[in-house]
Parts: structure tokens; sequence; C-alpha cells
């Protein structure tokens, strides 16, 4: 039946003189080009995607980020109040990666990371705070898609300065050890004193860590940095000289 | 199966092709609001953190 209809629509415009298709042919052949539509349906659907993850998730998550950060920003300048963690502690500022600011919030949860943030590890390991004396301030963020905030993490080198932007400190510490691969099970990259970076004594660290290779989440890579110094914001809110 | 959905629009070509336009920005719209979102976090490109 189909295949009729087929037939009819496909003579009405050509000329008199073009021979009547086979009548067998008719079926299988729209069995096959139904077929071949839907896999070139995939293709695009597939092709799709990529732009999804790859483009549009950064287009929502930047305006979520941006949204967020501008909220905690107000929330600063309307003077003192106790630290909101729902709405994000503070911004990272790497240089060396990335010339805009992380908002960072707490958990590492895919709902929380989606929306182009850093969150610090409330589990396996439980992060430390910035202000507390000693602990890792261990974070995770997108590599790719959603804001892909730590995207040039392999442009961290050993010595590069990571900021940490409190609402009245400025946290200033510095890469000693970068890993370029590791297991996604590691977890003892996040612990308080991580052995794996070499350290040794209790002491204020921080730990960044993204999945690598780019496009895919096989393995992790992580940066550490231990702190340097604290520094005071003042009423202008003047970044340290390693942002300068 | 693109050829049958051409042929039972209504109108001239013109028309078709407008219909067509706008059902193809409904089925992306569609993908980028509600499937995409539903299908990512069930592939495994997309995992940052370390975990046990």
């Amino acid at each position: 039946m189909a295949a009729t209809t087929d037939q009819d629509e496909r003579t009405e415009g050509s000329t008199p003189t073009d021979p009547p298709r086979p009548r067998g042919r008719g079926r299988i052949a729209t069995a096959v080009s139904v077929f071949g539509e839907l896999l070139i349906t995939a293709g695009l659907v597939l092709g799709l995607f990529v732009v999804y993850s790859l483009w549009w998730t950064n287009v929502v998550a930047d305006r979520e980020a941006k949204k967020q950060g501008d909220r905690v920003r107000d929330y600063w300048a309307d003077g003192p109040g106790s630290l909101n963690t729902k709405d994000g502690i503070g911004f990272l500022h790497v240089p060396s990666m990335t010339g805009g600011e992380i908002l960072v919030k707490k958990g590492t949860a895919t709902k929380t990371l989606n929306n182009g943030v850093a969150g610090y590890y409330t589990k396996p390991v439980k992060s430390a705070l910035p202000r507390d004396k000693t602990g890792n301030f261990s974070l995770a963020a997108h590599r790719d898609g959603h804001g892909a905030k730590f995207h040039r993490i392999d442009k961290i080198e050993k010595g590069d300065p990571i900021v940490f932007e409190s609402r009245d400190k400025w946290y200033v510490y510095k890469v000693y050890k970068t890993l370029p691969e590791t297991s996604k099970y590691n977890v003892r990259v996040l612990d308080p004193i991580p052995k794996e970076s070499g350290a040794k004594k209790p002491g204020r660290y921080i730990t960044l860590t993204t999945c690598t290779p780019v496009y895919t989440s096989k393995y992790r890579y992580v940066v550490w940095g231990k702190l340097e110094r604290v520094e005071k914001v003042d009423h202008d809110r003047t970044p340290p000289p390693e942002l300068g | 199966m693109y050829g049958w959905i051409w042929r039972h629009l209504p109108g001239n070509a013109w028309v078709r092709a407008l219909i067509s336009l706008v059902l193809i920005l409904a089925v992306v719209y569609v993908l980028f609001q509600y499937v995409f979102p539903w299908a990512e976090p069930l592939l495994p490109f997309n995992d940052v953190t370390v975990d046990n």
C-alpha cells in the first residue's frame, strides 16, 4: 500500500517517458530507505548530543554560576553575617588555569557541580575548610561541559598560585605537586594529610580533582597545594599580587 | 519515512518547508530540554569526583 502511494507521488512530478518502477522492489526499497533514514537520524541525534554536552551545558551552567556568584557577592556586601554554605562559601582563583573566578559550594553532588561551580567534598573524605587550623580543602569540578571550570587543569604547574577568596580573607596556596592520572577510586588523595603528594605532617592543604583525559571520566587528575599565607580583604577587595 | 511526512504535510512546498523547520526545532528543543539531561547521567562521560 505504502509502496503504491510512493510510486504515485514520485511519478507525479517526473516526465511521462520515465519507465514505471518494477512493483516487487517497492516494499524492500521502502524498508531499506526507512532503515537508512533511521540511521541518519541516529547520527544526527548523537551529533546533537555532543553539541549539547560540550556547548549548551556550558551556556546554561555559566549563566547559573554567574547568578549564584552574584548572590554571594551581594550577600557579602550587606555586611557581617554568618557563613552561608548553601549559596557558596567563596571563590577560587587559579590564574594559570582560568582567568575567571569559580564559585565554591558545599558538596560534590552532580546537581551542584552541573551549575558551573566547584564543590568541596563532604564524602568519601570530608573536606576541611580554608579557615580550619589544619586539614585538606578538597574540591571537584567539571573538566568538560557544565561550565568546564577545571578544563585547563593540566596547565597548572608546580609553584603556581591557587587563591581562595572568602568574605574577609584571601587564602594564598602554592601548588607543590600534580598527579596527571590516578584511579577514580583513589580517595586517599583527599586525606587530611595527602601522603601521595609527599606531604608528611598536618598542614593546610588544597586539593583539586577532576576527570582526565578530556571528554572522558576514566581517570582523575589531581593538583595539590599548600597554604602560603592569609591576607585580610581590604575595603576595595584588592586582590593579592598573585592575581595581578 | 521523511518522504512520508513531507507528503502528509498540508500546503505547498513553502508551507511544508516552514512546518518542517518548526518540527525540527521542536524535536531539538525536546532533546536538549528533556532527553539529553535525562540521558547524560547514565553515560560515563562526566564523573569528576574520586569515590569508592
